[in-house]
């Protein structure tokens, strides 16, 4: 077949089947521009556009909640039966169980789809992720060390980062199980195992993937995908969410309201 | 979690000493007899004997400040003022100020009241206190700021238009492209930075802080109407020299200015047992490969305690300053 037919042929499916076909494969036929070291260049500011924040999984809308369709492959997350009736139980206490009201650090990957913008940054021996959601920043190793001996309970785990013809690959372990991994209750143990992929597939988009490992709260390994976006505004920039201050200073009159008694 | 910490301080000097709140870092570190550590003075009066120094240049032809650096030294933001010793906490140092040239923050007469009201409700056992206790310094509660409150610089990136600024903590991303700043009624702990390049120099405006950070421990402020001026210039290939300066008609009398140097990670800092610096890496190669790596900072996930104690005190939210109109 001639190879330019190939590339309209594949550009059609790819159209056809949207984002499922994009869930499905990694591969993209955009070839993106290089950094001087020669790796895809994503650099930029990215944000996603999607209720993932509130719900991995598919959702009716409630007061001050959109609606929204899941990110989850295959539409449910794989609980173990007793993990299945604790994330009932924190959904309901969500309130005040949910980590996010603290103002901690989010984890992995609920950092990527809080809703606000971040900005990747590529050097040779690291790909550093500057996240506007409580100022938290990810530095995402390839300087050929591998993780280091654990265990070590960090919020945003240990990254390390491979490239995979145009694919950002990156291993992410030793979490703490302090966060969760939306606003309904999904949540996850310290065993926790991420491998994102990150794929340009348009000069404006990225495809988000992410398999999610841990024993200990699921039946099986499972997987979720979103689109990333790039900021279209001349004049993004990061800005501050320093969720901490914000809390102390809105409760530190309201012995009500304050949640550190 | 602690020893990734650990590793991490030992690759790049103290720059967490600002981060991490003092009844994490520790109490009992000073001996009465510590020599006064080195601040603005000796810093300047080092730079003066230095020869004029050319810096390196990006490939968009703009100084290479590209390079992982230290804080200020030091014995940390206690007191930017001059001051003796004080405490185990707190050892004779000399002045982050470098004008006015007495090293004294040349506050208003209401301003200076207020930063004595202020100092005098610390409730940290320190002479002169009044035993009320009014706010507890704002780096307590993980709050971040800019210059000797900033977390440091960190690691610098230069891309085209932009200078990225990354700590384990905070990261800022100062635009160099002449976008116009934030409206000033978006205040932010940090405000709005706007950097340009003259000659050496890469010069930051900011402008719309909130006014609620302070510049040290001991109550010295600025408010929301202060704009600040951020001057780095390579003193020489392991040196910035960091200049900040603030103008504020409603507190200051005259605009002043901060400057220490910020050494280049791994090539020594402020001795403390001597009072001099010593610009030399005391390790030379660190068989740690790790040793480079900056590993996750937690502060606000470990500051409960810290918030707790401090609210059943009966300390206040430290709401910036209003000076009489």
């Amino acid at each position: 077949m001639d190879p330019r037919v190939r590339v309209l042929a594949a550009a059609v499916a790819a159209a056809w089947f949207g984002v499922a076909t994009a869930a499905a494969q990694t591969s993209s036929t955009y070839t993106p521009p290089r950094t001087r070291d020669g790796h895809p260049d994503l650099q930029g500011v990215w944000q996603v556009l999607n209720t993932a924040a509130w719900d991995l999984e598919d959702h009716g809308a409630r007061l001050g909640v959109p609606a929204g369709r899941g990110v989850v492959e295959g539409g449910a997350i794989p609980y173990q039966p007793w993990a299945l009736a604790k994330r009932q139980e924190n959904a309901r206490g969500r309130a005040t169980l949910d980590p996010e009201t603290k103002c901690w650090l989010p984890g992995v990957p609920r950092v990527t789809y809080m809703g606000y913008p971040f900005r990747i940054v590529q050097q040779r021996e690291k790909v550093t992720i500057l996240y506007e959601y409580v100022g938290a920043i990810r530095f995402l190793y390839m300087n050929g060390n591998p993780h280091p001996r654990g265990p070590i309970d960090w919020f945003l785990g240990d990254s390390r980062a491979r490239w995979e013809g145009n694919t950002l690959v990156v291993d992410v372990v030793h979490f703490t199980d302090r966060t969760w991994l939306d606003r309904a209750g999904n949540f996850h143990s310290e065993e926790l195992h991420v491998v994102e992929r990150y794929t340009p597939t348009g000069p404006d988009h990225m495809l988000y993937e992410v398999t999610i490992e841990d024993p200990k709260v699921f039946t099986r390994p499972w997987k979720m995908s979103m689109p990333l976006y790039r900021r279209q505004e001349r004049d993004i920039e990061l800005l501050e969410y320093e969720c901490m201050s914000y809390l102390l200073e809105e409760t530190w009159d309201r012995p009500e309201a304050f949640p550190f008694k | 979690m602690r020893r990734s910490l650990f590793a991490w301080l030992t690759g790049v000097l103290l720059l967490l000493a600002v981060v991490v709140p003092r009844p994490v870092w520790g109490q009992g570190r000073w001996d009465p007899n510590t020599p006064k550590l080195p601040m603005a003075r000796t810093w300047e009066a080092y730079k003066a004997t230095l020869p004029p120094y050319t810096p390196s240049r990006t490939p968009d032809g703009v100084p290479d400040l590209q390079g992982t650096w230290g804080g200020p030294g030091g014995a940390g933001g206690d007191d930017i003022e001059d001051h003796g010793y004080v405490d185990v906490t707190t050892p004779p140092q000399e002045s982050f100020v470098s004008d006015p040239p007495d090293g004294k923050i040349p506050y208003t007469p209401w301003a200076l009241a207020r930063r004595n009201e202020i100092r005098a409700g610390l409730a940290r056992g320190w002479p002169g206190e009044t035993g009320e206790r009014l706010y507890a310094d704002p780096n307590t509660y993980c709050v971040v700021g800019i210059g000797p409150r900033g977390g440091g610089i960190g690691e610098i990136v230069q891309q085209p238009g932009v200078v990225i600024m990354m700590t384990p903590r905070v990261h800022r991303v100062v635009p160099t492209d002449g976008r116009p700043h934030m409206s000033d009624r978006a205040k932010s702990w940090r405000g709005s930075s706007r950097g340009r390049w003259d000659g050496n120099s890469l010069v930051i405006d900011i402008r719309g802080l909130n006014g609620k950070q302070w510049f040290d421990s001991v109550g010295n402020f600025y408010s929301e109407n202060t704009r600040m001026i951020e001057r780095l210039t390579m003193a020489d290939a392991n040196t910035i020299d960091y200049e900040l300066t603030m103008e504020d008609p409603t507190i200051y009398a005259r605009p002043w200015k901060i400057n220490y140097p910020l050494r280049r990670a791994g090539t020594g800092g402020t001795d403390n047992s001597t009072g001099k610096y010593a610009w030399r890496s005391t390790v030379a190669v660190d068989p740690d490969p790790y040793a480079r790596e900056a590993w996750e900072n937690v502060c606000n996930e470990g500051v409960a305690n810290n918030v707790r104690s401090m609210y059943s005190l009966g300390f206040k939210w430290f709401r910036g300053v209003t000076p009489p109109r």
